[in-house]
């Protein structure tokens, strides 16, 4: 009976349902797509990582996992060193640099021989993956992204580079040039961000990191198949912050439009709810009824929200190709729950309120 | 016989400001099982009031009423909440339907919060008996005024109460359809003895009644007699 109410009622005032329930998918679409951008950056950035193919990555001491808040102090000898270790196949110096022009990516400078060794070399697309002294790699992402054609002239980094070949994506970067071109660039001479090693076997790893481990004491040394689990919000200072600034918007928004459309519901249904309350409904009874109203707005609310999400995943894929969204199970679930909490305590009050109405008063209501 | 209803020396002030207005003024009155009576008076004599307070809508300032035996003055409010669930039925001058129900949930929202589940048979019943088995799917702003007003009537007495207060059931409604819940309200007395109160300006009215009582300046004039 109360189902066929709420229904009933929600049915009554389209557009303040349709309104609250466009809020509350604004609600759930910013917390779904603003957790699935950061995540799926960070997602995506360790798979490319991961996809180097090295067993080990070595940065400097205190260095983040986010190679491109790191700068390059750790001298291109230490890989000659490295290349010593008894468990060590393969050794790659890669200097990394931040790009932002044109969007936000990583290029990393690389000694081809040394990369190919450690990664199995590049899946050529188009082009050639041999470089010279001012060309470039991008991948097939970043070409698709940007609409790259091999042979043209790409300005990154104050600098113009010539498009040698287009590469398969997943080799840590979505740009590629040469490790000395780079270093000569940001006046980095001899030096790296990071070295990635290969081990003569996989299950040498644990043995090789504590080898580099004696050979560099205090440096960053991790095996990349642990990588992945590293790269969460924690990891990145002010990352946890800002998810949570956004959320805590999100479920304010939500909460103020339900706050808003319940107190005008029960002010215009006053005399609704003194005819329910001669009729010998409870105080419960009436929260009852706006509580899962309210419920049902949310749900509404939720459904649309995800929906929206994935709408706006589409879309921005197709506007940045390069971008990864992840639209999680538990993060729809968890916009749920926020949701709907938000929504019940916006609607708390005037629940509240009307459980409290003093039933002659509320039949007098013109 | 024991009265169902009884008040003694019933008071109820409201307080304007700094002002007491007395709306009720000390009413003795006894109302017997299966009694049809009708409460008569000019605007402002506290007609309303008094069915209020014997209804457990407002509570009294002082005296007592007694309600099926139940002392309401002394009552909280979720106790005349619970009173007026199983033991009152009210109908309105502006019907006071929901207005986003049909008429078959405006009735049985009565049997739902009375808490005793959906009784089909009470409700072919009384629905068959004020004629509205036709008009149940339609919503209270496709109905006629006398068909609102006797869909209030089923609400009132679906859950069968053990009286019905009526407060100006014929305000809004033209002269024959008076008539005909008049006459509807005159049955449920006479067929299944229902006990009924209305408050009526109309003498016509009030003649469907067995007995008249007459208010002016929240007291009863007359007609405080037992039955």
């Amino acid at each position: 009976m109360i189902g066929h109410l709420i229904v009933r009622n929600t049915m009554q005032r389209p557009v303040r349902t349709a309104v609250t329930v466009l809020a509350v998918a604004v609600e759930v679409m910013l917390v779904i797509i603003v957790v699935g951008l950061t995540s799926g950056l960070m997602y995506e950035s360790a798979k490319r990582t991961e996809g180097v193919g090295a067993d080990i990555m070595v940065q400097p001491p205190s260095a983040s996992i986010f190679m491109a808040f790191s700068g390059a102090p750790m001298p291109i000898s230490i890989g000659a060193k490295l290349e010593q270790l008894d468990y060590v196949h393969a050794v790659a110096p890669v200097l990394v640099q931040f790009n932002s022009v044109n969007g936000l990516d990583i290029v990393y400078g690389i000694q081809p021989d040394s990369f190919r060794a450690v990664s199995g070399g590049f899946v050529v697309r188009e082009g050639t993956d041999v470089l010279g002294e001012n060309d470039i790699l991008v991948d097939d992402v970043y070409a698709r992204a940007k609409k790259i054609k091999v042979g043209q002239k790409l300005h990154i980094l104050e600098h113009d580079f010539h498009v040698a070949g287009i590469v398969e994506h997943g080799k840590g970067a979505r740009l590629f040039v040469l490790m000395s071109t780079l270093q000569e660039m940001s006046g980095a001479r001899d030096k790296a961000s990071i070295f990635f090693i290969k081990c003569d076997r996989s299950d040498h790893t644990a043995a090789a990191v504590d080898e580099v481990h004696s050979l560099l004491p205090g440096y960053e040394v991790r095996p990349l198949k642990d990588f992945l689990s590293l790269m969460t919000s924690s990891s990145l200072p002010a990352l946890g912050a800002f998810i949570n600034v956004m959320i805590a918007i999100a479920v304010g928004i939500g909460f103020l439009v339900i706050f808003l459309s319940m107190y005008t519901t029960i002010i215009e249904r006053t005399r609704e709810i003194g005819v329910l309350k001669a009729l010998g409904a409870s105080k419960i009874y009436i929260v009852e009824i706006i509580l899962s109203e309210t419920t049902l707005l949310c749900l509404g609310g939720v459904a649309c929200g995800i929906g929206l999400s994935f709408l706006v995943r589409v879309i921005c894929l197709r506007v940045f190709p390069s971008l990864t969204i992840l639209i999680t199970p538990k993060w729809m679930l968890l916009s749920t729950l926020i949701a709907i909490v938000g929504g019940l305590l916006g609607a708390a009050y005037p629940a509240w309120l009307a459980s409290r109405k003093d039933p002659v008063e509320a039949l007098a209501y013109e | 016989m024991e009265p169902i209803l009884k008040t003694e020396n019933l008071w109820k002030i409201y307080r304007t400001g700094k002002v007491d207005v007395p709306a009720l003024r000390g009413i003795n009155v006894e109302i017997f099982p299966g009694e049809f009576v009708s409460v008569m008076g000019p605007s402002g004599c506290g007609k309303s009031t008094f069915l209020h307070v014997i209804g457990g809508l407002a509570r009294a300032t002082k005296g007592q009423v007694l309600l099926d035996g139940n002392d309401l003055t002394g009552m909280s409010d979720a106790a005349r909440t619970l009173l007026r669930r199983h033991k009152v039925g009210f109908v309105f001058q502006k019907f006071n339907l929901l207005p986003t129900l049909d008429a078959y949930h405006n009735i049985a929202i009565a049997q739902h919060i009375h808490g005793n589940g959906f009784d089909p048979h009470r409700f072919d019943a009384v629905t068959k008996l004020l004629g509205l088995a036709d008009r149940l799917a339609h919503k209270p702003s496709e109905l006629s005024g006398g068909e609102q007003q006797r869909v209030a009537l089923a609400r009132a007495i679906i859950s069968e109460p053990k009286i019905v207060l009526a407060d100006e059931p014929t305000g809004n409604l033209d002269t024959r359809t008076s008539d005909t819940v008049l006459g509807l309200l005159r049955q449920l007395n006479k067929d299944f003895g229902q006990t009924i109160v209305m408050i009526t300006h109309n003498p016509e009215a009030a003649t469907y009644g067995n007995r008249v009582l007459h208010m002016r300046d929240g007291m009863v004039v007359d007609g405080p007699a037992v039955h």
